[in-house]
């Protein structure tokens, strides 16, 4: 995928990064970002947002429970059912997605959030061969940002 | 003053009444905890409030939307948008329609309860 250069890509880094720093005083540190050209990871939940407007593709977060969990309280939620980890996962990606328009602008259209419990075979339809993978970790939880996405021809 | 929250999100919903219930905002009387727009305007009907925090992507009805009908039917409401949505143009668009202020998503509780007593001055 030829969509994105490096510096857009770098927008979606500091997105994510800013999120948890800013989120919950804690840093997350961006293990690797790289065109991705094995399988698409899939950890406990995912929050996935449609691309449209002047671009098309998709963004997505995926993480574990024991993230969620401890992002959650953080927060000082203390209703930590999968109903809220869903919710949870859905809301970063939806922020990293909207925090991205500061470079994109407001071309580009984000969808509400769609949220997966598990490996789903849907991701990989939705998502292009090649996507940008972001690995990183905050507190020792191990998080992915996938992103796919390019302009609309 | 009566606050009424606005945003799909059940755990932001919540984080923002948890805030407002205990910060110096805590006069602060929650009327509602609404998941789109349209909820929006019907407990605008039932309850008047006098401040909204707003969310701008949501099923239903989104909040550019919601704002407008929301200032039509009280033109004194102070609505405060907290969108991730951070690009220029949003944030002239929601404040054009109505809103009297905007908060970015990702927030912390200082810049929430220092944007809302900004609102109501």
């Amino acid at each position: 995928m030829a969509g994105i250069n490096e510096t857009e890509l770098k927008v979606f880094i500091d997105s994510v990064t800013h999120y948890f720093s800013h989120l919950t005083q804690e840093s997350a540190e961006v293990r690797s970002a790289y065109l991705n050209n094995a399988s698409i990871p899939q950890l406990d939940y995912t929050g996935l947002i449609s691309i449209t407007g002047q671009y098309r593709g998709c963004v997505y977060f995926t993480t574990t429970e024991r993230c969620l969990r401890k992002l959650l309280r953080s927060m000082r939620e203390s209703d930590l059912r999968e109903e809220n980890l869903l919710d949870a996962v859905g809301e970063i990606a939806n922020t990293i997605a909207g925090n991205a328009r500061r470079h994109f602008g407001n071309t580009l259209l984000i969808s509400v959030p769609q949220t997966m419990r598990g490996a789903v075979d849907k991701i990989g339809v939705v998502v292009r061969a090649r996507p940008y993978s972001i690995m990183l970790s905050w507190a020792g939880h191990d998080a992915v940002v996938i992103v796919d996405i390019e302009l609309d021809s | 003053m009566r606050l009424l929250v606005v945003d799909d999100s059940n755990i932001i919903r919540s984080r923002i009444a948890r805030i407002a219930l205990y910060s110096e905002l805590s006069h602060l009387k929650i009327v509602g905890l609404a998941r789109n727009g349209r909820e929006a305007i019907d407990i605008c009907w039932r309850h008047s409030p006098d401040l909204v925090t707003m969310d701008l992507t949501m099923p239903h009805m989104d909040g550019i939307d919601c704002i407008e009908r929301l200032i039509d039917l009280d033109a004194t409401l102070n609505i405060l948008v907290i969108s991730a949505l951070n690009d220029k143009a949003t944030a002239i668009e929601a404040l054009k329609r109505g809103a009297r202020g905007f908060l970015h998503k990702p927030f912390t509780d200082e810049q929430l309860v220092e944007a809302l007593l900004e609102i109501m001055r």
